[in-house]
C-alpha cells in the first residue's frame, strides 16, 4: 500500500502556497499519495488566476522571487500547480470556507475536490505523514 | 559506467532534479543504468532517498568538480 502524506494550508500568500507543492511533488515522485487539504485564506490559492504574494513587507520583493527560482528550474505558481497535478497530487478545498467566503466550485482549479473536514481527517489518520504548512 | 540514459540537472535545485528522475525513470526498463547529473547540494541526499523509497538501487556516485553523478539501476 502506497504511502500517503496529508498537508494542510490555512494562509494564503506565495510562501505558503509553493511549499507544499514543492514538497508534494517531491513525495509523488518518490511513490507517495498527496493530498493537500486548502482552508481559510489558503482556499483562495486553488481558485483560477490565484497569483498569491509574499507576506507583509515582502509582497514587492514577490516576482524577484519568482525571478530566482525560475533561473532554478522551479515554474511560477500556476505552472507548479499544474506540475503536481501532473505528478498526481490531490487538491482539496475546504467546503465551509467556500461556504463563508462566497467561493463556487466553478472557481476552482479543475481537478479541485470540495472535503469538509471529517473526510479529510480520515485522510489524515490513515497517513503516516501529516503537515501543518500555515 | 555503461548507462542506457542521462538526465542533466545541472543548475536545478531540490526538487528538479528528483522531478526529472521519477519522469525519466518511468519511461526506463527493468535492469537499465540512468544517469543523472546534478550540482544542487540537496542532491547528495535526495537522490539516495528517492532510490530507497522507490525500490531503485544507486549503484555509483561520482564527483566531478562541482558535478554530482549518480547512476541508478532501475528495477
Amino acid at each position: 500500500m502506497a504511502d500517503k502524506l496529508c498537508m494542510v494550508v490555512s494562509e494564503g500568500t506565495f510562501d505558503k502556497a509553493m511549499m507544499p507543492l514543492i514538497m508534494g511533488t517531491t513525495a509523488a515522485a518518490m511513490g507517495t499519495e498527496v493530498h493537500i487539504f486548502y482552508t481559510f485564506f489558503g482556499t483562495k490559492l486553488v481558485t483560477k488566476g490565484a497569483k498569491p504574494k509574499l507576506p507583509g513587507f515582502w509582497r514587492l520583493f514577490t516576482g524577484m522571487f519568482e525571478k530566482r527560482m525560475k533561473a532554478v528550474g522551479i515554474g511560477s505558481h500556476q505552472e507548479t500547480m499544474q506540475q503536481a497535478r501532473d505528478m498526481g497530487v490531490n487538491f482539496y478545498a475546504c467546503s465551509t470556507t467556500m461556504g463563508l467566503m462566497g467561493i463556487k466550485e466553478s472557481d476552482l482549479i479543475p481537478g479541485t475536490k470540495v472535503l469538509g473536514a471529517a473526510a479529510f481527517l480520515k485522510l489524515a489518520s490513515e497517513s503516516q505523514t501529516t503537515l501543518f504548512i500555515g | 559506467m555503461e548507462k542506457h540514459a542521462t538526465i542533466d540537472a545541472k543548475g536545478l535545485m531540490c526538487p528538479m532534479p528528483i522531478v526529472q528522475l521519477a519522469k525519466k525513470a518511468k519511461e526506463m526498463k527493468s535492469g537499465q543504468i540512468l544517469e543523472l547529473l546534478a550540482d544542487d547540494v540537496g542532491a547528495k541526499e535526495d537522490v539516495p532517498a528517492w532510490c530507497a523509497r522507490t525500490g531503485n538501487q544507486l549503484v555509483g556516485t561520482e564527483e566531478d568538480g562541482k558535478t554530482l553523478k549518480f547512476y541508478i539501476k532501475m528495477k
